[in-house]
C-alpha cells in the first residue's frame, strides 16, 4: 500500500524564528496521525504548512489521488485550489473560522459540493440531510444561521461541511479544543465512525494526549518546532523513549 | 505462533537521574498454535511487560519477536498496525473507551473492522454479551459506569469476539465470580481448540489449570532478574 501523504524535510521560519524544521510524516489511507507538543511547540504551523493554509520555506510534500502522485508544492495555484477543495480539508479549532455565520446551516454544508459542480438542487437538499444526520444535528435545523447553533453543534456543523465532498486527507486542529468533556466524548466518538466508516486519513493535532490515544494510530511528538519522538501512537505514550516526552507523558493529571 | 528471541529490554528514565532498569536479558520464549502459554513470577517482574512488547506497546533494544513470521519492528508503525487488524488481539486488564459510547458499539468495533454488514456484526455482538451475562438493559449504555466485574467482562466481550490467531490476555478474569469466570475461561478454551497461539497471565491456579496452560516462570526464562 502506498501513504496517501507524505512529507519530507518540511521548514517553515517566520524571519529567523523557526516554525518547523526538518518535518517528516507518513500517512496511509485510513490512518490518524495525532501531532503533540505543548503550546509554541509549532504543532499548529506544521499542519498549515502541509494543508495549503500557510507556504513552507522548504520541504515535500506529495498527495496521492490514486491514479498520480501531485508534488504539492510545485501545482498551481488553481490546481492546488482545487485540490484543497475536493481532496482536503480542514477542521479549525474554532469552528466559526470555519463556517460561514450568515449563511444558513444547510447553505455551508452545500458549499462544497456546488463547488465542485453540483447544480441539482434534489441531489444536494439529500446530501445535505444525509450529513445533517450523520453528525446528529436534527433535520429540522437546515435553515438555521450557524449563529444559533451550541459550541458543540457548530463544531459538528463544521465537520460536515468539510466531508460531504468525501475528501482523502483530513487536517484537524484542536477539533475538541473549546468544548466542554460531555460533548468532546460526542465528537470524539462521531470522528472515530466517520473514519472507520469512510476509510479516512487524518492529520490531527491536539495538545490532550488522551484525546490522541483514542483517536490516533501513529504520532509526533513536537518541541521547539522539531519532532522529537514519532512512532506508534500506544508505544509513545506507553512506552516513550526522549527525555521530553517522558516529561509531557508523566505529566498528565489521571481522573 | 509467537516467538521471541534473545530479548533485552530496559527502560531509561531520563527525568529521573536517568535511571536505568534492565527488565529482560536474553528472554526466549515460543507460543505454538492451539497453545496457551500462563506467565507466572512475582509482581513487578515484567510479566505485562511481555504483552506489551508482543502487542508492539513497548519498545524492545535487541532480539526479534517474531508473529506468524512478521516481525514486530517499530520503525514500520503501519505493520505493527496491520498486525493488530489481522493477527493480534489483545484483552487488557482495564477498559479504555470514549465516554458516552453504549456497550454494544464497543464490543461491535474490532468486527467492523473486517465486516462493515452492521446488522450482522451486531448480532454477533449480542450473542457473546448474552453469553458473559451481560444484561440486556446495559448494552445501550457506556460501561464506564458499570461494576468491575462487568467491565472486565465486556473488555472480553470486545476481545474474544473475532478470531485472532495470536491472543494476549492481561489478567482476564481477575475481578470475576465463579460462574462468569468459567464461562470466560470456556470462551478461551474455545479460541485455543480454534488455533490460536495464546498468551497471558492469569492471577489464581484455578485458571491456569482450567486452560491446561503451560506455566512460564519468567525468573526462569530471562538472566536479567
Amino acid at each position: 500500500m502506498q501513504p496517501i501523504l507524505s512529507v519530507h524535510n518540511l521548514n517553515k521560519y517566520y524571519g529567523n524564528q523557526v516554525g518547523c524544521k526538518n518535518m517528516n510524516l507518513t500517512l496511509y489511507p485510513g490512518e490518524v496521525v495525532g501531532v503533540v507538543g505543548e503550546s509554541g511547540s509549532g504543532k499548529t504551523t506544521f499542519i498549515n504548512s502541509i494543508s495549503g493554509n500557510l507556504i513552507p520555506d522548504s520541504g515535500k510534500i506529495l498527495i496521492e489521488t490514486g491514479n498520480e502522485t501531485i508534488d504539492f508544492l510545485e501545482i498551481s495555484e488553481s490546481l492546488k485550489r482545487l485540490l484543497i477543495r475536493t481532496e482536503l480539508a480542514f477542521v479549525h479549532q474554532n469552528p466559526r473560522d470555519g463556517l460561514r455565520l450568515d449563511v444558513s446551516a444547510g447553505g455551508n454544508i452545500s458549499e462544497r459540493l456546488m463547488s465542485i459542480g453540483q447544480r441539482n438542487y434534489g441531489n444536494i437538499r439529500q446530501t445535505i440531510f444525509k450529513w445533517l444526520d450523520k453528525v446528529e444535528i436534527d433535520k429540522s435545523r437546515v435553515d438555521d444561521f450557524p449563529r444559533t447553533f451550541s459550541g458543540g453543534m457548530l463544531q459538528r456543523l463544521q465537520i460536515a461541511k468539510n466531508l460531504v465532498t468525501s475528501p482523502k486527507i483530513i487536517f484537524m486542529d484542536e477539533p475538541t479544543g473549546g468544548l466542554d468533556v460531555s460533548v468532546q466524548a460526542k465528537i470524539l466518538d462521531l470522528l472515530r465512525k466517520l473514519v472507520r466508516e469512510l476509510n479516512l486519513s487524518v492529520v490531527i493535532v491536539s495538545h490532550d494526549l488522551a484525546v490522541i490515544r483514542l483517536l490516533a494510530d501513529k504520532i509526533i511528538v513536537m518541541k521547539n518546532g522539531e519532532a522529537v519522538e514519532s512512532g506508534l501512537c500506544d508505544q509513545v505514550l506507553d512506552d516513550p523513549q526522549h527525555s521530553y516526552t517522558q516529561l509531557l507523558v508523566s505529566s498528565v493529571l489521571r481522573v | 505462533m509467537i516467538e521471541l528471541n534473545k530479548i533485552t529490554k530496559k527502560f531509561t528514565l531520563h527525568n529521573q537521574g536517568k535511571t536505568n532498569i534492565l527488565v529482560f536479558n536474553n528472554l526466549n520464549l515460543k507460543i505454538n498454535p492451539g497453545e496457551i502459554v500462563a506467565l507466572t513470577g512475582p509482581s513487578g517482574v515484567g510479566k505485562s511487560s511481555i504483552l506489551k512488547m508482543i502487542y508492539g506497546n513497548y519498545v524492545f533494544q535487541s532480539g526479534q519477536i517474531k508473529i506468524n513470521n512478521h516481525n514486530i519492528d517499530h520503525t514500520y508503525p503501519r505493520n505493527i498496525i496491520e498486525l493488530r487488524k489481522n493477527i493480534i488481539g489483545y484483552v487488557s486488564q482495564f477498559l479504555r473507551v470514549i465516554p458516552r459510547v453504549p456497550t454494544i458499539e464497543i464490543v461491535m468495533e474490532p468486527l467492523l473492522e473486517i465486516n462493515s454488514d452492521q446488522d450482522e456484526v451486531r448480532e454477533k455482538a449480542e450473542k457473546i454479551l448474552l453469553k458473559l451475562n451481560i444484561d440486556k438493559n446495559l448494552w445501550n449504555l457506556s460501561p464506564l459506569t458499570f461494576s468491575g466485574g462487568e467491565q472486565q467482562r465486556v473488555n472480553v466481550a470486545r476481545g474474544l469476539i473475532r478470531n485472532y490467531p495470536c491472543l494476549l490476555l492481561d489478567e482476564p478474569t481477575a475481578s470475576l465470580d465463579s460462574v462468569n469466570k468459567d464461562i470466560v475461561l470456556n470462551l478461551i478454551n474455545e479460541k485455543k481448540d480454534s488455533g490460536s497461539s495464546i498468551i497471558g497471565i492469569f492471577h489464581d491456579e484455578y485458571s491456569r489449570k482450567y486452560l491446561n496452560a503451560r506455566e512460564i516462570d519468567i525468573t526462569k526464562i530471562s538472566d536479567a532478574k
